[in-house]
């Protein structure tokens, strides 16, 4: 999932124009607000175990997004600006203790029908491959039992086509952490799913 | 450690993009050749793409209503009231959430109740009325109110306006 950052730059130039207003005109603000919502709350609750908490949280993301907008200089960089803004909001939780950086219950789609995985469409993955729902699950198993800085690193570069450097930036931390935190990710789920992945397939 | 056990320990990192100059092509060498190797690379690309392939999960509807709730109704660094059924975490009395200008706020009251004090003499007891009509008449809190900026600003100066406004007070009381 790439983003175009001339669209994105243009809508947060005009959400901020409303926030200065104070004119409480959430039309720029809800479009970016549907462009990321999905990212954002996969990332939360990917960390928190509660849904209702991530989505709490993923309100409290986009609202202090609203207030903070007149301080964002770099428009363009809306997208880890807001990321870093949920990874605080997180971080703050847990360590109030009110949530955890374990989850349990799935962080995925498709298990309660909101939305599936898109099928096909990546090379190499066949479509029934995707749409196998025991695969689905086995994925979401899979993604659960990593590590918390790791499930970050992997749904906000392979759901939300993030970069390392805007990976680091949101997470305040060096990318090459966030390469190795993907390279360990992949190596465990490489066996997780080793069903899945190993096959005669062995062309490069 | 063989060759190939040297190749498969930088295999992932190299799947992800994280190998550079020699040992990046190192592993493309080795991979070429050897068929072990390229099938263990396959599998953990063909992990990132099952992985790209999966959608993140929608949040749920009412989310965006409560933003725009708490946009509409209270714009930016205001205080909003709950519109979730548990409490927000926006709301907590948390001292680092505090917006810059509730410091500044708080610690001018703090300045201003100091020069009251000052004025009213030890322990404010020389002239309890005029803490009565600070208090009472809504008219010179709101006087207060907008002194409190300036105060913080220059309270030197401040305080000699101030100063006058009591003086008027008295009068007026």
């Amino acid at each position: 999932m790439g983003e175009d950052r001339d669209e994105v730059r243009e809508l947060v130039v005009r959400a901020k124009v409303a926030c200065r207003a104070r004119s409480g005109d959430g039309e720029a603000f809800g479009a970016l607000y549907r462009r990321y919502q999905s990212g954002i709350y996969t990332f939360i609750r990917s960390q928190v175990r509660e849904a209702e908490l991530a989505a709490d949280l993923t309100q409290d993301t986009f609202v202090r997004a609203w207030e903070s907008l007149p301080r964002l200089r770099k428009e363009g960089a809306f997208r880890g600006w807001l990321y870093r803004i949920a990874a605080n909001l997180v971080r703050d939780e847990v360590k109030s203790g009110r949530a955890r950086l374990e989850v349990t219950e799935s962080t995925l789609a498709g298990e309660d029908g909101s939305r599936l995985p898109e099928p096909a469409g990546k090379e190499g993955v066949p479509e029934e491959m995707l749409a196998s729902e025991e695969m689905k699950e086995e994925v979401r198993r899979a993604l659960d039992s990593l590590p918390a800085e790791q499930r970050a690193a992997v749904v906000m570069h392979h759901m939300e086509g993030m970069g390392m450097s805007e990976i680091a930036e949101a997470m305040g931390v060096r990318p090459g952490t966030v390469m190795s935190r993907l390279a360990r990710a992949r190596e465990a789920l490489r066996k997780e799913l080793s069903r899945y992945v190993e096959g005669s397939d062995d062309e490069v | 450690m063989t060759k190939c056990d040297f190749i498969r320990d930088r295999l992932a990192e190299y799947a992800v993009g994280g190998l550079r100059g020699r040992v990046r092509a190192r592993v493309e060498a080795h991979t070429r050749t050897c068929s072990e190797c390229r099938a263990e690379l396959r599998a953990l690309e063909r992990t990132g793409e099952l992985l790209d392939a999966t959608a993140p999960q929608e949040a749920p509807a009412e989310t965006w209503e409560g933003i725009q709730e708490r946009i509409a109704l209270h714009p930016r660094g205001e205080r909003r009231r709950e519109t979730r059924g548990r409490p927000k975490l926006g709301w907590r009395p948390k001292l680092g959430w505090r917006p810059r200008w509730a410091w500044v706020m708080a610690t001018a009251a703090v300045v201003l109740v100091l020069m009251v004090a000052v004025l009213l003499g030890p322990l404010g007891l020389g002239e309890p009325r005029l803490v009565v009509a600070l208090e009472a008449d809504e008219e010179m809190q709101a006087t207060m109110e907008g002194h409190l900026s300036a105060v913080w600003a220059a309270p030197l100066s401040d305080m000699a306006a101030l100063g006058l406004q009591m003086a008027s007070v008295e009068e007026n009381g």
